[in-house]
């Protein structure tokens, strides 16, 4: 191989260099039109009058797009896998978090969108918010989500839960010399790329429309725009592959829909910028998570069993909440096999910004529970932590919490090799140890239960 | 007014209270200084101004009549790029691109300055520019390599010095 | 009132694709009649590299200089569908349909410089734009003469498409989370070590070096790739001790709204980094690549937080650990308030933090 392993420079290098590389906001056409959004100020609120006549009428305002002009007002992000639609694009009667959108104006400037926003009769009562996801479950707290309560209650089976049971935690819990337990609270953070939220939608002359997008993803961007528009695929062509950083935080891109909108609505070319104050505020971030471990551990190290409670704060609506609920289930073993668990993982919903995937979806905040946790285990044992991840590191034909055999697991190396890189001695035992499958001395008898279980 | 843009003078006739990334974007059509904020936060938007980098975001066009404003494009070009635009390239040092232009005109008037290849140094000098992808590691050695006067390869990048490489054997499944 | 230094260690995995899988990516190219090469996918590159890696392995695949390349990703029109760049997907899956794509171009390519060179193409090979004779090198021709001879001799178009779908897999028991296929691309594995100074007087902390291995199936451009886990090393530092978008959460107020208030890592907040980057093919992988973009800023934050618990003995479990956090911690430590609760063989910590301290229709203990 001499092209794929070599150092070439990037393919658009130049043009980053030279101030050449074309992003959307760099794109402008005649006739343009700016936009600005009108969101709620309230955390919880029901919408009691929303009079936009007052914007519509003031000159250089071209279109007012309200949930009226929405011919699919609620679509889900997930309804491709079955997983219903619950958020509004534009909100009606009700706002479930500070910063949801009611309205986009498109006008001749962004100062003409901006006041015309401003000048959007709008009265709220005001309801109590409901913020933290330990007490979405209490009897006498605000509803949420209007389509599914305070938790997602749809995962197949009818179930409220994301739920996985492997082998036997109580048997596990009996068995333990050690039974350890902790509490993790990862946070919300903006993915926060340095180009923030834009796009220039323009309507053709055969009917269709062109947009100009910083979607991580053309084609699922082509599917939400086309689903909300009640439009086939080939009416709309996406324009875009060149973005200014997304990190998770450019897949669920409303700015491409909304702005279509606008665009369908005024016949001319809109473009929507978001200012770095809307991108902080009113952006979709990565999702804070609470986690409960417990594990079950015997006094030379095994972990045998751990039971764990995950509640994803989702923020008002699901958009990808279930998917990155799953995957985090999927993943709740960390980088070794455990053969007894007993996890439940809820999507819970509070009046915060709906949030959605930034770089390690699910499993950022668990990867960081579950290590602290590991640690916490090796020092209440008194091993060395190496020792304690070792003899727990998945290898080869162990299986994975959904019963799926691990066929190349490098842990053990991995191990190996950052102990090497920072000169900690590991034991001759230690550093014996590979991937390869358990076999003899290596093997406790819980381990080759799990085996029998799940081998194939 | 005049502007005098990479030594060409332009007619503008925005407002004197304009911000220069505005009038640049918007009236002249030179793009390379990117909105990431328009508040001094975060240095995409930085340009020379008599040499010195400035925010054009909170610069007035009124601040720059008369002087010489230079942006990126005014640095090198595709076929005769910088040498700070060659190192940026060779090190790998632009990856999304929308913080490089304010980088590569902030890291140019340091080296102009007779800024050295010390770390601290040049991370004095750009300092409050964000970089999202990189972690700045290979910003740093672009500016250094700059600095200590190597020539650059543009048909390859640069090793990493902070990085060795091992492959284990038994690979192979997924 | 001193610095103190701490170590820690933290290990990870994470997967490539979309969990469950099911995400497919397609591609195809055509060859323009002087031999150059046009890819048409519809991968976005979000800074990623894919525009590269994907032309990587297109001129890997057919036998051409990377220069020969153009990739197109420019529109939905010309691009067939890829699920996008996320999930560490886009050189695995995406990078396995131009893969495909790029396989039968030079099918292609062979054939007609077979029947040109009237000779079997199993008896060819093709590398670095050149059609050769398989141990008679002198004999060849260049693609762009076959591409020539396709276009005007044989009246063919040289093309190529590519598709690649790991099929999804299906939850069978809701109630223990079994599938029924794998649920994902490829697994990667890294490790991280944080060194870190902790203030006990002000709480601040120092991130002073983070060493990382990773396993990452095959370097496709190494320097591309130490570009991503040098970012993702930084942007882990910031998940571990400075970005938040409620730092009185589950409180709403005092959110930061630019640069100035919410504190992404700063060129001077660089700790030094060293990398292992440990080759171990994905035998599904394009030329045996794994997905690493995301993994590469999962293990800096428990490391972080072990180091500190290392330099100064308190836990921190909630994030970001600001100086807030640490000196609250301390005072707990000092006032005696911070060690586990011990009941027979049940060590509790942080009991303060869980639902069971503040709800009553839920509750978790063993």
């Amino acid at each position: 191989m001499k092209v794929v392993g070599a150092r070439l420079p990037r393919y658009d290098g130049v043009g980053h260099v030279t101030g050449r590389t074309t992003y959307v906001d760099d794109v402008r056409v005649p006739g343009m039109l700016h936009a600005a959004a009108l969101r709620s100020p309230h955390h919880n609120a029901r919408i009691t009058r929303f009079d936009t006549s007052p914007a519509e009428s003031m000159a250089g305002v071209h279109a007012v797009v309200t949930h009226a002009d929405v011919p699919l007002l609620v679509y889900g992000h997930l309804s491709g896998a079955g997983i219903p639609g619950d958020e509004p694009l534009l909100a009606k009667d009700v706002v479930r978090y500070k910063g949801q959108p009611m309205a986009l104006v498109a006008a001749d400037t962004v100062e003409i969108a901006r006041a015309a926003c401003a000048a959007i009769a709008v009265e709220y009562e005001e309801l109590p918010a409901l913020l933290d996801v330990r007490l979405g479950f209490e009897d006498d707290v605000p509803v949420v989500n209007d389509t599914f309560g305070n938790w997602y209650d749809e995962f197949e089976g009818g179930m409220d839960r994301r739920q996985i049971r492997k082998g036997d935690w109580k048997a596990a819990l009996d068995a333990a010399d050690l039974v350890v337990q902790g509490v993790y609270r990862t946070q919300s953070l903006e993915q926060a790329p340095l180009e923030t939220q834009v796009c220039l939608a323009i309507p053709e002359p055969d009917g269709r429309l062109t947009i100009h997008t910083c979607t991580q993803a053309l084609y699922f961007s082509l599917g939400v725009v086309c689903a909300h528009l009640e439009l086939p695929l080939s009416q709309v062509k996406m324009v875009g592959g060149t973005v200014g950083g997304g990190f998770g935080g450019k897949v669920d891109t409303a700015s491409d829909t909304l702005s279509a909108l606008a665009a369908q609505k005024s016949g001319r070319p809109v473009k929507w910028r978001w200012t770095r104050e809307e991108e902080m505020l009113a952006s979709s971030n990565r999702g804070p998570w609470h986690m409960e471990i417990i594990d079950a551990v015997t006094s030379d190290g095994w972990i045998l069993g751990r039971k764990m409670l995950s509640l994803h704060d989702a923020g008002a609506y699901g958009r990808f909440s279930v998917y990155g609920l799953t995957k985090h289930s999927f993943h709740h073993t960390g980088a070794y096999s455990i053969p007894n668990l007993h996890f439940d993982g809820y999507v819970v919903f509070t009046n915060r910004i709906p949030t959605t995937a930034m770089r390690g979806y699910g499993v950022t905040g668990l990867s960081t529970a579950i290590e602290i946790h590991m640690e916490r285990v090796a020092r209440e044992l008194g091993m060395d932590p190496y020792a304690v991840r070792l003899k727990n590191a998945n290898r080869i034909n162990d299986t994975s919490p959904n019963r799926i055999a691990y066929e190349d697991p490098s842990t053990v190396e991995v191990l190996q090799a950052i102990a090497e890189a920072t000169g900690t001695q590991l034991s001759d035992e230690l550093r014996k140890l590979s991937r390869a499958p358990r076999e003899g001395d290596m093997l406790p008898e819980h381990l080759l239960a799990q085996i029998g279980e799940g081998g194939h | 007014m005049d502007l005098v843009v990479n030594s060409v003078t332009h007619q503008v006739s925005s407002p004197p209270l304009t911000s220069l990334l505005e009038v640049l974007r918007e009236e002249l059509d030179i793009t390379s200084p990117k909105v990431g904020c328009e508040s001094g936060g975060c240095g995409a938007c930085t340009v020379l101004v008599d040499g010195e980098p400035r925010r054009s975001c909170l610069t007035a066009l009124c601040m720059v009549e008369g002087v010489e404003v230079t942006t990126v494009e005014g640095l090198g070009t595709p076929a005769v790029l910088s040498r700070v635009q060659q190192a940026f390239i060779h090190h790998y040092a632009a990856q999304c691109g929308f913080c490089t232009s304010g980088m590569v005109v902030a890291a140019t008037a340091y080296l102009d300055g007779g800024g050295s290849a010390d770390l601290e140094s040049i991370q004095e000098a750009l300092s409050g520019h964000y970089c999202r992808c990189t972690g700045y590691v290979k910003i740093l050695e672009a500016v250094a390599a700059v600095a200590s006067g190597n020539g650059f390869d543009l048909t390859a990048t640069a090793s990493s010095p902070n990085t060795t490489y091992v492959t284990i054997d038994g690979g192979g499944q997924s | 009132m001193a610095v103190h230094r701490g170590t820690g260690m933290a290990t990870v995995e994470y997967p490539t694709g979309m969990n469950q899988n099911g995400d497919p990516s397609q591609a195809w190219i055509k060859v323009k009649p002087d031999g150059r090469v046009d890819v048409f996918a519809g991968t976005a590159d979000i800074g990623n590299g894919s525009k590269t890696v994907q032309s990587q392995i297109v001129a890997e695949t057919i036998g051409v200089p990377y220069d020969w390349v153009t990739y197109d990703n420019s529109n939905t029109d010309s691009s067939p569908l890829c699920t996008g760049t996320f999930a560490s997907r886009a050189t695995f899956v995406a990078g396995n349909a131009v893969l495909k794509a790029a396989r039968q171009v030079r099918e292609r390519i062979l054939s007609v410089a077979g029947r040109e060179m009237e000779i079997d193409p199993a008896d060819l090979e093709l590398a670095d734009g050149r059609v050769s004779v398989v141990g008679t090198p002198a004999k060849s021709m260049g693609v762009d003469e076959v591409a020539g001879a396709a276009t005007f001799v044989h009246g063919e178009l040289l093309t190529g498409d590519g598709a690649h779908l790991n099929p999804g897999a299906t939850i069978v028991d809701p109630a223990t989370g079994e599938v029924d296929l794998p649920p994902h691309a490829a697994i990667s594995y890294a490790a991280c070590v944080a060194e870190v100074e902790v203030d006990d007087e002000t709480g601040d902390v120092q991130v002073l070096k983070l060493t990382q291995a990773y396993d990452i199936g095959r370097a496709m451009n190494p320097t591309l790739l130490e570009g991503q886990i040098d970012g993702g090393a930084v942007m882990g530092l910031g998940f571990g001790l400075l970005e938040t978008c409620y730092p009185y959460y589950p409180d709403v107020e005092h959110r930061g709204d630019s640069f100035a208030t919410y504190h992404v890592p700063r060129m001077e907040e660089l700790p030094e980094i060293a990398n292992v980057l440990i080759e171990n093919p994905s035998s599904e992988g394009p030329y045996g690549a794994k997905g690493i973009g995301e993994m590469a800023n999962n293990a800096q934050p428990s490391a972080i937080a072990i180091a500190i618990h290392d330099a100064v003995g308190v836990w921190v479990t909630e994030f970001p650990i600001t100086p807030e956090r640490v000196l609250a911690a301390l005072d707990r430590k000092a006032a005696g308030e911070d060690e586990p609760r011990r009941e027979g063989k049940v060590v509790t910590y942080d009991a303060h933090l869980s639902v069971n301290a503040v709800a009553s229709k839920i509750s978790w203990t063993p």
